[in-house]
């Protein structure tokens, strides 16, 4: 386990937790960009370069300069919390919220100590990607040949999703 | 302790942590970004299994649901824009109707 990443991990969870619990919109924004930049760095400690830098110019780039300027845009102010009128709904969301962890957390420690022989590997090990010419390389090769059918799908969606932004924000002429 | 398990309940941690974002929030702004960590928890754990399996397909998929976040940030944002140009606030509690 690398110290690196046990501290990344930890930035994170601070970052995501103070993203929950922060009462102003623009704060929860830069905590959330905070997460996503730790995440590329944890990607590019495992060693999946082309993910991290996917992660860095995409979410941490593109995404989050949409949500900031929205933040800035509709002009938001404080938020009043008023999920502190309910308090009952308050505990019971958060009881939910641990009971998932805590679930998750479980299943995930007993599946890793109890079913670790079971998985079988795939050919992929970093040893032989980095024989094929590296991750980026390997990746776009599979991109390119065996997926390029959901390639050309999801840039279509891409192209709906940004006539559909357009047409949706722009203001109605008479 | 391995750097599988940590990544994993790290993934868990992140997880709830955006659910609790959808939940609790009442700013449609939040609970956008509150999916966007849901989404970032989910990418997270496919990147860890994959990668510890030895297999690819968990980066392929992870790079198209990063496309898929992009376009749905896109269309989420400015159907915000238009909440707010309609009732005057983002607030879930204001959009009432569906009609603007």
């Amino acid at each position: 386990m690398s110290p690196v990443i046990v501290i990344l991990s930890v930035i994170s969870a601070v970052l995501a937790l103070t993203m929950l619990f922060t009462r102003n919109a623009i704060t929860s924004a830069i905590c959330l960009l905070g997460v996503l930049i730790m995440t590329a760095g944890i990607y590019g400690l495992i060693g999946e370069h082309l993910i991290a830098t996917i992660q860095l110019v995409v979410y941490a780039g593109a995404i989050m300069v949409l949500f900031i300027f929205s933040i800035m845009l509709l002009n938001l102010n404080t938020e009043e919390r008023d999920y502190k009128d309910h308090p009952g709904a308050f505990a019971g969301a958060v009881a939910l919220g641990l009971g998932v962890f805590g679930f998750l957390a479980y299943a995930l420690t007993e599946h890793f100590r109890s079913h670790r022989g079971d998985v079988v590997p795939g050919p992929f090990t970093s040893e032989y990607v980095a024989s094929l010419g590296g991750n980026s390389k390997v990746l776009a090769h599979s991109l390119f040949t065996q997926y390029y059918v959901s390639f050309e799908v999801i840039s279509l969606a891409l192209l709906i999703a940004v006539v559909a932004a357009v047409v949706l924000a722009k203001r109605k002429f008479d | 302790m391995t750097n599988d398990v940590l990544l994993q309940i790290l993934a868990a941690f992140l997880f709830c942590t955006g659910m609790l974002v959808v939940l609790l929030r009442r700013d449609t702004i939040m609970i956008l970004m509150g999916i966007e960590l849901l989404l970032n928890a989910a990418n997270l754990s496919l990147v860890a299994f994959s990668k510890s399996a030895g297999m690819i397909e968990g980066q392929l998929q992870v790079f198209f649901v990063i496309t898929i976040a992009a376009a749905e940030s896109a269309v989420g944002l400015s159907i915000l824009v238009n909440l707010y140009r309609n009732f005057g606030s983002i607030k879930t509690q204001s959009a009432t109707t569906l009609k603007g």
